[in-house]
């Protein structure tokens, strides 16, 4: 059915998108630019690519965060035009792909507050996708109900906002805490709404999320093993959307240590091949969970009438860039024998 | 001169050892001359380990430099003296001008830059101090309306105060260190601090809302629009901004202000409490603002200056880069020779102009003064060379309409030749009206007599199409004309020009029409108005369409036999080319003389006329019989029998002739064994390397070419014999021509059916309008004339030039394309680029 009305109003979009991702460089590009010698030989490769210009009026030396900036900027402006041609229901799927980048920024604030940095240059470093009307006023607050009161209330935050205004003072514990709050609630929020939606959408996304809760659920689990997080509060931040839930969920917020996360997943053969990192592997769980990400992504452009190349798609550019900055660090450092650790997208 | 359109140029691959130290004059001499078109000798090689990818990058940061400066002077519209074309053509630079050039550009860089950071530092200076003096204006009349309801407020204030703050159990005592900050004002018993700054407009809402929870609505905000439009310093956007005056209670409070307003963007101005004291520092800013003024405009000024003396040779400038850049580019793609003293290029030229590249490189050698002079080597070579045809403003037009169907291959025939009068022609067929033709014609002439000072004006894409076009538009008006007076319509009417040759007698109701002698040229105009007109109309020009069409594809075909001879497949000839014109003419070609019979005839009573519709159809549905209704002269029965066994016989010939002959002959040569040696010989490098080519007059420098030259050597030289292959490619070609011949015969009624519609369109408009007008008496007859005749144009120019004519020409393009040159026009070849300045300038130009 999707197939019939679908283009009537996303097909254009859809089309950019798709036209968007073949710019998305090849592993051919990768070699390219992994055999170049300084900064400016990387932006001469990048030039060649679909980046074209976008470093032309930056004098030289070049810094890795100014390339950096420059994609970000027109991965950001491909979106922005996405977004401002989008209607409903497309547009609020947009909106809430910003969400995340949102939670990112609030907690990129209050951190910085906390740490007296200053608010500008805390300004400068939120990603541009998650600013929403307020934000800087958050670093007035002090504690986390001034904090839902000043602006949050106001800001799209507000529903998973009131999930952890149990919390009182803002310290590095509850901050993280918050966060996962804001995490658990958006993706349960963003899941059930792509659940909604139905069809391919529903099917594809849904996969996607399901993968970002479970490694957030095992992020959590892990990173908590040692720390006064009492077991039930990590149960409470577990995303209840994920593959893992309920059963996965359960073990893993008993678990004590490594061995026993581990054992948790036996029944999960495809998260339990993340831990099997051989020993002295480069390979970090991080890009075990990466790769994971972008092999779902990828695949989600096999599918046709469905949201779900939107997402894939800032997702994947978002990997590009982390990528080329990683490439451009490791030219700038002169290490060339890790500049290999990049994940290869296509 | 041998350019013609015919067949493109002949090409030849020459190599070029140029002296290192030269190499840069050299190639850019090349450029100016633009006949050569470079291959690239290292393809495997990454852009940025290439040879002058440091000189590249040079010219880049250069680049970048100008284009900065270009963007200053534009934002300080500074006027840009334009290029004239002495400084257009302006050679390019050498190596130490280029040094002297990249200092200059560094001055000017480095100081528009620091001129522009102080400007910036003077105009934010100059921005606070505006906004400042805004602010205090706007807190006095505040504070002056607040001094005059002095009662109001504070019985207002205290109420307020008591009211909101009682619940939170915050009173603030007056003595506190706020008390300090407090003057003499009008508010000084309300126990208020204040802060008053500048706040884009656009932030204001959210800014009234977060302050409003902030402080839980303790708070008393006053706001007013500054009307004077405020540019921020760094971006240089124009923003609106709001002076706002917030009161509240309390120093914590105030400091939560503070800091919302820091974040939200905003800029708190000190104001103190005093009158008095506000009032001299009114006076104050007033002053600083008036000689920061000054120095602002002093700065501004030298700006100006120092920015207009880069205008001034700007364009010069960035030409020169441009040119250097694409030397650079260029001599990337050579290769060094073993003792890396010279450079090695390859390249396509036009056998022709390889004089004149001699020419240029001995003037290279003598204007350097250098010792070794380039040396230019003509190889012998299997590669298909590019395809150049010479064009010139005229035939251009003409060649881009083939070439965009695709580009001939090398040296076979070219259809653009006679495209350059058949489009029009067809064009013009399908146009024909000789009101319309004139003003086509007018425009065209209009174009192509300013031309020089049209081809300046950059009026966007569609204007560049059609100018580009003006050729073709000319003679499509041209033709346009001589058809129309062919059809005898001017805007659909008639025109008498040599007396009828019809008499009219009244019998009864009806007139009929006498013919007493022929018209003398074109029709009649005694048929228009006539009430068989269209049967006549219909009937000629469905006629005349289908002889168009037939001579215009076997002309095609006949191409075939100039491609077979030239490049030695006289084989082809007799298997392809024969039975296709047999199968075409005998059965179209036929009806076509069937047609011109019947015209020729004459019959007295026309309903007794044989259809040839009918004809042609039972000559395929009964061969050998015929009515005798449908009967034009004796043995037509016999006659259609034999040319449809003829056109029948053509089929297999056309199917089988080919493949067998050459499988017979690569038996034949394969029995010999001869193909291994032919082959071997075409592949071996040194066989092509050691050539020298006439051009050559150092043969001693053969030697050092054996170790550099480098001769890629394509396989496509010798193919690979596939019978099966072969079959398969024929008969697809069979079948394609056999049902292509009735297909495009019919589809070349277009040419009727268009004519008739735009004839049938421009009585309409003409009946409907004009002649509803002309109907008219009386005072209405003038209004109604001008508004009349005024629609009727705009409507003739809208759809019947613009709209219809664009239509014609789209379907004489697909006669061209699609019914024409599938005949005989292979167009796979590669399109000859030169490294030439010329193109490559107004590339970016554009």
């Amino acid at each position: 059915m999707e197939a019939l009305f679908f283009n009537v109003e996303d097909g254009f979009l859809e089309a950019m998108v798709r036209g968007y991702k073949a710019g998305i460089l090849t592993n051919n590009n990768y070699l390219n630019l992994t055999q170049c010698e300084t900064l400016d030989d990387l932006k001469l490769q990048l030039a060649a690519t679909d980046y074209g210009n976008f470093l032309q009026n930056e004098p030289s030396p070049l810094a890795t965060t100014t390339i950096a900036d420059k994609a970000r900027e027109t991965l950001v402006s491909h979106f922005m035009y996405m977004r401002a041609n989008a209607v409903k229901p497309l547009s609020t799927f947009l909106d809430f792909i910003t969400y995340s980048y949102m939670i990112d920024n609030t907690i990129l604030l209050i951190t910085g507050t906390l740490h007296e940095r200053d608010t500008n240059e805390l300004l400068e470093r939120c990603h541009p996708l998650g600013i929403f009307d307020g934000i800087a006023a958050l670093c007035v607050a002090t504690n986390v109900s001034e904090l839902y009161n000043t602006v949050m209330v106001e800001s799209p935050l507000a529903p998973y906002f009131e999930k952890c205004l149990s919390a009182q003072d803002l310290d590095e514990m509850n901050i993280e805490i918050i966060r996962n709050t804001l995490y658990k609630a958006y993706l349960e929020d963003f899941y059930n709404y792509c659940q909604g939606l139905g069809g391919p959408t529903a099917e594809v996304m849904g996969e996607i999320l399901q993968f970002e809760a479970d490694r957030r659920v095992l992020n959590i689990t892990l990173n908590s093993l040692d720390t006064e997080l009492s077991k039930d509060d990590r149960a409470k931040l577990f995303p209840t959307c994920g593959r893992l839930y309920p059963e996965g969920t359960m073990k893993l917020a008993r678990a004590d240590d490594s061995d026993q996360v581990r054992m948790a997943l036996d029944s999960y053969p495809d998260y339990k091949q993340f831990f099997d990192l051989p020993v002295g592997s480069e390979r970090s769980l991080e890009d075990k969970f990466f790769e994971y990400e972008v092999h779902l992504n990828k695949r989600s452009f096999t599918r046709q009438f469905q949201y779900g190349v939107f997402y894939a798609y800032l997702k994947l550019k978002e990997q590009e860039i982390r990528n080329i900055v990683w490439i451009a660090e490791c030219i700038a450092q002169q290490q060339k024998e890790r500049i290999n650790s990049y994940i290869t997208i296509f | 001169m041998a350019g013609n359109l015919f067949r493109s140029e002949e090409m030849s691959l020459v190599q070029l050892y140029i002296p290192l130290e030269i190499a840069q004059p050299t190639v850019s001499e090349l450029g100016e001359l633009g006949h050569v078109e470079f291959r690239d000798l290292n393809p495997n090689v990454n852009a940025f380990q290439r040879a002058f990818v440091n000189e590249i990058r040079r010219l880049d940061e250069m680049e970048r430099k100008l284009r900065f400066l270009e963007g200053q002077i534009h934002k300080a519209e500074v006027p840009v003296r334009s290029m004239d074309s002495s400084l257009y053509y302006g050679r390019s630079r050498t190596q130490q001008e280029i040094d002297e050039l990249e200092e200059r550009l560094n001055d000017h860089d480095a100081r528009v830059q620091q001129m522009n950071t102080s400007l910036e530092t003077l105009n934010k200076r100059y921005l606070e101090l505006t906004e400042l003096r805004h602010v205090l204006r706007e807190t006095a009349i505040f504070f002056d309306e607040a001094n005059t309801r002095t009662d109001d407020i504070l019985g207002g204030t205290h109420r307020e105060d008591t009211h909101l703050l009682a619940p939170g159990g915050t009173l603030e005592q007056p003595d506190d260190n706020e008390a300090v900050e407090r003057g003499e004002g009008a508010l000084r018993s309300a126990n208020l601090g204040f802060v008053a700054g500048v706040i884009p407009r656009g932030r204001m809402g959210t800014f009234e809302r977060i302050l409003f929870r902030a402080l839980r609505g303790n708070l008393y905000m006053n706001y007013a629009e500054i009307d004077e439009p405020i540019v921020d310093p760094i971006t240089d956007e124009v923003v609106q901004k709001n002076v706002f005056i917030i009161f509240a209670h309390g120093a914590q409070l105030l400091a939560k202000i503070k800091k919302i307003c820091e974040s939200m963007g905003a800029t708190v101005y000190p104001v103190d409490e005093r009158s008095e004291k506000r009032r001299n520092d009114a006076q104050e800013v007033l002053g600083r603002l008036e000689d920061l003024k000054h120095v602002l405009d002093s700065t501004r000024n030298q700006r100006r200056i120092e920015l207009a003396k880069v205008a001034e040779n700007l364009e010069s400038w960035s030409t020169v880069v441009k040119k250097e850049k694409a030397i650079y580019h260029t001599m990337n793609q050579f290769n060094y020779d073993q003792n890396r003293k010279a450079l090695i290029a390859e390249g396509w030229c036009p056998t022709l102009s390889i004089n004149a590249i001699q020419y240029a490189l001995r003037g290279v050698t003598e204007r350097t003064g250098a010792t070794v002079p380039p040396i230019l080597n003509e190889m012998r070579t299997v590669l298909e060379p590019p395809t150049f045809h010479r064009t010139n403003k005229f035939t251009v037009g003409f060649q881009e309409i083939v070439d965009a169907y695709g580009v001939a291959a090398y040296r076979e025939v070219n259809p653009g030749l006679f495209t350059v009068i058949t489009f029009p022609f067809l064009f013009a067929v399908m146009f024909g009206d000789f009101g319309h033709g004139i003003f086509v014609t007018a425009f065209a002439t209009w174009m192509v007599s300013q031309e020089k000072k049209l081809e300046k004006k950059r009026w966007g894409e569609i204007w560049s199409t059609f100018f580009g076009g003006r050729y073709i538009i000319l003679l499509m008006g041209i033709f346009s004309i001589y058809t129309g007076l062919i059809y005898n319509d001017i805007f659909s009417k008639a025109m008498n020009l040599f007396g009828s040759g019809w008499e009219f007698h009244k019998h009864g109701e009806k007139w009929y029409g006498e013919k007493k002698w022929t018209y003398v040229f074109g029709v009649d105009p005694a048929w228009h108005g006539s009430d068989n007109v269209l049967l006549f109309t219909n009937s000629y020009k469905m006629k005349m369409a289908i002889i168009f069409g037939v001579m215009h594809m076997s002309f095609g075909i006949c191409l075939n036999v100039c491609n077979f001879i030239y490049f030695n497949k006289r084989l082809n000839i007799y298997t392809d080319f024969l039975p296709q014109i047999i199968f075409l003419l005998s059965i179209f070609g036929y009806l076509v003389i069937l047609i011109i019979y019947k015209w020729a005839t004459y019959w007295p009573d026309a309903s007794l006329a044989p259809g040839l519709l009918n004809t042609l159809i039972y000559m395929f549905l009964s061969p050998g019989n015929i009515g005798q209704k449908d009967l034009l002269y004796k043995g037509q029965a016999g006659l259609q029998g034999f040319l449809l066994f003829v056109a029948f016989v053509c089929v297999p010939w056309m199917l089988f002739a080919k493949p067998y002959f050459l499988k017979k002959e690569h038996e034949k040569r394969g029995g010999l064994g001869y193909a291994g040696l032919s082959d071997e010989n075409l592949n071996d490098p040194t066989a092509a390397g050691f050539t020298s080519g006439p051009g050559d007059n150092r043969p001693s420098e053969d030697g050092a070419s054996s170790g550099a030259g480098h001769v890629e050597v394509a396989s496509s030289g010798h193919e690979h014999f596939d019978f099966g292959e072969i079959m398969i490619h024929q008969m697809i070609h069979t079948i394609e021509f056999c049902l292509g011949a009735i297909s495009n015969t019919a589809s070349y009624l277009r040419l009727w059916a268009l004519s008739l519609a735009h004839a049938q369109l421009s009585e309409v408009l003409w009946t409907m309008i004009m002649g509803n007008v002309l109907l008219m008496e009386g005072a209405v007859l003038p209004i109604a004339l001008v508004c009349g005749f005024a629609m009727w144009f705009v409507l003739t120019v809208g759809i019947l030039l613009v709209m219809e004519g664009l239509s014609a020409f789209l379907h004489a393009l697909r006669l061209h394309w699609v019914e024409f040159q599938n005949k005989f026009y292979a167009g796979s070849g590669q399109k000859f680029q030169p490294f030439a300045f010329q193109t490559i300038l107004a590339d970016t130009e554009e």
